[in-house]
């Protein structure tokens, strides 16, 4: 809860932790990000803790996923770097999607009409973002995909992605790798209200729109699927191409979502849901005035 | 008071412990006596908490816990000790008819309307001189107390800064080129100069190219390239119409819920809001910058009386 | 020393024999006349808080960059308004429990004032001759409304100033004068030239709260002048008070409660978090939040611009918005019109002019608690419709249907409502010892089979009525048996 805070409210720099490539390999960044004390951050590298990854049983000949990313380079100002997959990633990707994914989107996903999208042409990083959140494969076909475990796991995901994106070479959003040790989070926050908010709601909890679609809650998305999101912009949600948010800017975003959005302080209390002033006047009336109302309850006669 | 009989001087003693009006608790003196002490005593160990806590810099949820601890339990001590030890009713207390007798208010009526009467039919000048000058007075202090406030509205509800070449800029002031949002991208743009303010917002949208003739008539060149530009003051209360939904291609005011199509000119389609958003045309100049081709057609936000 | 201090001062005002009959003043014991003192503390509480808040927050709408302790916010241009308010409330010791307090101290003002004038309504305590206090306690009512709306906005964050936002619009769709009372009002077009922020803060720290407290001491003052009512019971009639005198039953009692109040607010002031500002951020007017509501006692208006339909009239060069004039405007004018004319509406009605001191029972007046009932619903209903959002959300549900529902359900539950609440209070006004407890039917079958039905013996609290005709000491003053309206009832007298 203090993390958020200077002075009186200082952490030890000993909980800081850094995201940098773990970001790809874990849904969850790591504990508490230190937002706001870049400095003492250290970039920690994925060969570090490839060995917590789960080995895909039947690929023993897979690569190993750390030597998979050494291609890219993390020294990009920006924060974000995108992945380029190996090929050894293709042919497993291709017999997974063939397992689980044709029956809809067709063997080559180019999709059919009325039933599931063209895949080609949409890149490594929004078939990353369907299937990470676990909202594709779909559990009810016409509704709203909803987030929920994902089916595989990181390394089948990113072979289905690096399939997908085989087929159109260069096209499409493509998987970043978002490093925020040294993001702005007043900027992420300012960029946040204008671009988020209206749909996601301020403290990111989400909410409906129209026709039954719905803004899905923030809390758990990971900053790479912040940032695959908003540049595929999955469903209803609106594209962000580089000239409208650059990649720092997503960065700032995806630093804001993980830093402050999904941990935010509280030092006043429970936050009573964040929803704002309709959940307080219900505390305020039932629990307020309604223990209130017993306190005279029994100071009074009651008959 | 009229009636004047005699009070007893003396205290309230104690109700018997026999008395059927007592509490059942109150039967059992000592018991809310200690208990009353008992809660005192947290009390007071409660703020002594608060100034520690306090004294510390403790977090705000220490305060509360001492602060609200000390004053329960200090408030139910002295409940307690009214409610079980101090001398317990039922008393019974009379009411006075409080109004005057006729005698009285006809005396009261005889005196306003006799002396007012009186002193006004002889002196009507005066009477209606003061009036005419408390009236005045009225009337001429408004001026400072009221219009001194603000300006006079004017024109100024019909305007605002968009004009023929306008170049739109983002709230940083970054120059828009066509190139820069992707199909299905959004942006809040502002003509330069005027960022950030409220009546210049405008909400700018790409389509896919082959949707933007799909434009209401005779506005089908008021967007390039897809893209559309429409005012993003909701025309209902004001609020920022900021929530874009790219599949079904409306616009949703988060304020109250009121739906526009983006494809057919922002019209509203559900909700409170009565009129579509005002369009601002934009075209895309030599160097490939986004501005606007002329300002809006009409006065944005919601409606007022002298909107015709 | 104390009659020597009393000597002092009755020589020079003379308060000896009033503060006498004051000290001896009976208030009725009965819990629910307690429900008002809730809202005079919670004034209380925000009297005190409000004078804390106002030491540090700056009522200005200018420019500034936040240095404070809150990391996200660091190096953003904000208003000093905004600026200040977060400082207090991390920057200044115990500035989060008290600026927290002060808001749930807010809520729960109105809350009580909802609550303890429902009771005066459906036992009918605003009748001849309390016409005035009710008028005046409405009067508190709505003026608390308007300044915990003045207050809320107070911060300058996302969601309060686009409550301001929508504040302009309504007092622009006003048919002819509108767009000149809100130029006047901000000082221009909106969001004028930083004004409207210090205009609210001296109407929200001064002048509302001067009017609230000159209503209150009229409050306070008309209702030790008129006498409480009390609810029927034995030894009670028109012409007395039955309970506990002032001093010093009542004032210890008064004092434990005002202490308690305030230890709810601080409680809640320090465990439930209530408008976290830092994370909606600085207010801009091109910036929204999804999902934002105003606080509870603003909630009907809200839900009523939601689901009014969009009937604007436009006609002879001129607009009426009448999608913001009729929810925004004169829905509310109605609502509070039916309040503040209530005692007179229903006495028209009833022509009944005598006075009352005693309290009717809710079914006793089926049409009037049938019409509390109907308004409570409308006004709930109102008021969920502010989330229809959040609802549809919820229970995933279109949203577009929960609208439907709510501007069908705005008129038909009120109607509900009404039916039943009269069917319920005739039923249990025909119904005679209702809500006393039964005596046993005992069936007896002889042994010629016939059968027979007898009542059990009463047992004890049977039939208990208050003020039980049981002989106590009297203690004060003896009454004359020629005047005591009860057996043994000890009483003050005058």
């Amino acid at each position: 809860m203090r993390r958020l805070f200077k002075a009186r409210y200082a952490v030890p720099a000993g909980l800081v932790g850094c995201v940098g490539l773990l970001g790809l390999f874990g849904f969850s960044p790591g504990p508490a990000q230190a937002v706001g004390t870049p400095s003492t951050a250290t970039p920690v590298t994925a060969t570090t803790s490839s060995s917590s990854l789960p080995t895909p049983i039947g690929q023993p000949t897979a690569p190993s996923v750390s030597s998979a990313l050494k291609a890219t380079s993390p020294s990009n100002k920006t924060g974000i770097f995108y992945v380029n997959l190996p090929a050894s990633f293709i042919a497993p990707g291709q017999a997974l999607f063939a397992a689980n994914c044709s029956s809809c989107h067709g063997p080559e996903a180019n999709g059919s009409t009325g039933v599931a999208p063209n895949l080609q042409g949409l890149g490594a990083g929004t078939v990353d973002f369907w299937v990470s959140t676990g909202r594709m494969p779909l559990a009810i076909p016409g509704v709203q995909a909803t987030r929920k475990p994902p089916r595989f796991d990181r390394l089948q995901t990113l072979e289905i992605a690096a399939w997908v994106q085989s087929l159109t070479p260069g096209v499409g959003t493509q998987i970043p790798v978002v490093d925020t040790s040294s993001a702005d989070l007043e900027s992420g926050g300012t960029l946040f209200t204008l671009n988020c908010a209206a749909c996601h709601t301020i403290t990111g909890a989400g909410d409906a729109l129209m026709d039954g679609a719905y803004a899905p809650s923030l809390h758990l998305a990971t900053t790479t699927q912040v940032v695959e999101a908003i540049r595929s912009g999955p469903g209803n949600m609106p594209r962000f191409g580089s000239g409208n948010i650059t990649n720092t800017e997503a960065r700032d975003i995806a630093a804001y979502i993980h830093g402050v959005i999904q941990h935010p302080s509280n030092p006043g209390g429970f936050a009573l849901g964040g929803i704002g002033p309709v959940g307080e006047g219900f505390v305020g009336l039932l629990l307020g005035v309604g223990i209130l109302m017993l306190v005279c309850f029994w100071i009074g006669e009651r008959t | 008071m009229s009636d004047e009989s005699p009070r007893t001087e003396g205290p309230l003693p104690p109700a018997a412990l026999d008395d059927p009006h007592l509490q059942p608790f109150a039967r059992h003196p000592e018991g809310a006596q200690a208990v009353a002490a008992v809660t005192m005593v947290i009390g007071f160990i409660g703020f002594i908490g608060f100034g520690v806590a306090y004294w510390i810099g403790s977090s705000t949820q220490w305060e509360a816990l001492t602060l609200g601890v000390g004053m329960l339990a200090l408030g139910f001590g002295v409940t307690a000790w009214g409610k079980y030890l101090m001398p317990q009713g039922p008393f019974v207390e009379e009411r006075h008819e409080f109004h005057s007798t006729d005698a009285e208010r006809d005396a009261m009526t005889a005196a306003v309307a006799e002396r007012g009467g009186m002193v006004v039919k002889r002196r009507k000048l005066l009477g209606g001189l003061f009036a005419l000058g408390s009236a005045t007075m009225g009337i001429v202090l408004l001026f400072p107390l009221v219009r001194s406030l603000g300006p006079k509205p004017g024109e100024t509800l019909f305007e605002t800064n968009w004009k023929r070449g306008s170049k739109l800029v983002t709230v940083d002031g970054r120059q828009i080129t066509v190139d820069d949002l992707e199909v299905g991208g959004v942006l809040t743009v502002f003509p330069k100069g005027f960022e950030g303010s409220s009546p210049d917002q405008v909400i700018l949208i790409r389509l896919a190219s082959e949707l933007q003739p799909l434009q209401s008539p005779g506005r089908t060149d008021w967007g390039v390239a897809g893209y559309v530009a429409y005012s993003k003051m909701c025309t209902h209360l004001g609020c920022p119409v900021g929530l874009y939904q790219h599949q079904t291609q409306q616009l949703v005011c988060p304020c109250h819920q009121s739906i526009f199509n983006v494809l057919a000119g922002a019209v509203p389609e559900f909700g409170p809001a009565p009129r579509p958003l005002p369009q601002l045309p934009i075209t895309v100049d030599a160097t490939g910058l986004l501005r606007a081709n002329g300002g809006f057609d009409q006065a944005v936000g919601p409606g007022f009386w002298e909107r015709p | 020393m104390i009659d020597k201090s009393l000597r002092w001062v009755d020589d020079r005002l003379g308060i000896a024999k009033g503060g006498r009959t004051f000290l001896d003043k009976i208030f009725p014991d009965h819990w629910s006349f307690m429900l008002g003192e809730i809202a005079l503390y919670s004034f209380v509480v925000l009297m005190v808080t409000g004078v804390f808040l106002t030491l540090y927050y700056v009522p200005s709408a200018h420019e500034i960059v936040y240095h404070g302790s809150y990391i996200p916010l660091r190096g953003q241009k904000v208003s000093e308004a905004y600026s200040s308010t977060v400082g207090l409330s991390f920057d200044v010791k115990s500035g989060l429990l008290m600026r927290q307090a002060h808001h749930w101290a807010a809520d729960i003002f109105l809350g009580s004032i909802a609550v303890h004038m429902a009771r005066v309504f459906f036992t009918g305590a605003f009748r001849k001759p309390r016409e005035l206090n009710w008028i005046v306690g409405v009067s508190m009512l709505m003026l608390g409304i308007i300044n915990g709306f003045l207050g809320y906005s107070l911060p300058d964050d996302l969601v309060s100033g686009t409550g301001i936002r929508i504040a302009f619009s309504i007092v622009e769709s006003i048919p002819l004068v509108g767009s000149y009372l809100a130029f006047f009002l901000f000082g221009g077009n909106y969001p004028g030239n930083g004004v409207i922020i210090p205009r609210f803060y001296v109407l929200h720290v001064l002048i509302v709260p001067l009017v609230i407290m000159g209503l209150l001491g009229a409050h306070l003052g008309l209702l030790v002048k008129q006498k409480h009512t009390q609810f029927k019971g034995k030894g009670k009639t028109e012409n007395n008070v039955v309970g506990s005198p002032m001093f010093p039953t009542f004032m210890a009692k008064t004092t434990g409660f005002l202490f308690m109040t305030t230890a709810v607010i601080f409680l809640l002031g320090g465990f439930a978090q209530i408008n976290p500002i830092w994370q909606f951020g600085q207010y801009e007017p091109f910036q929204i939040s999804y999902a934002v509501q105003p606080d509870w006692y603003m909630g009907w208006l809200d839900g009523a611009a939601r689901i009014m339909p969009s009937w604007e009239f436009v006609g002879w060069g001129h607009t009426i918005p009448l999608e913001i004039f009729l929810p925004a405007i004169i829905f509310p004018g109605i609502i509070f019109n039916i309040f503040v004319f209530w005692p007179f509406i229903e006495s028209h009605h009833t022509k009944d002019l005598a006075y009352h001191n005693l309290l009717d029972r809710p079914r006793d007046r089926p049409k009037r608690t049938a019409a509390g009932a109907a308004m409570l619903s409308l006004l709930f209903m109102t008021f969920s419709a502010s989330s229809t959002d959040v609802m549809a959300n919820f229970f995933q549900v279109p949203l577009k249907d929960v609208l439907w529902f709510f501007r069908f359900a705005v008129i038909i539950v009120p109607i509900v409502a009404y039916v039943v609440t009269y069917k319920i209070c005739n039923e249990m006004r025909a119904a005679e010892g209702v809500g006393k407890r039964k005596r046993a039917q005992i069936i007896l079958r002889s042994p010629a089979g016939e059968y027979t039905t007898v009542e059990s013996e009463p047992r004890p609290g049977d039939g208990h009525e208050e003020l039980d005709a049981i002989p106590v000491p009297t203690y004060i003053d003896l009454v004359p048996p020629e005047l005591a309206t009860g057996a043994g009832v000890r009483r003050v007298i005058r």
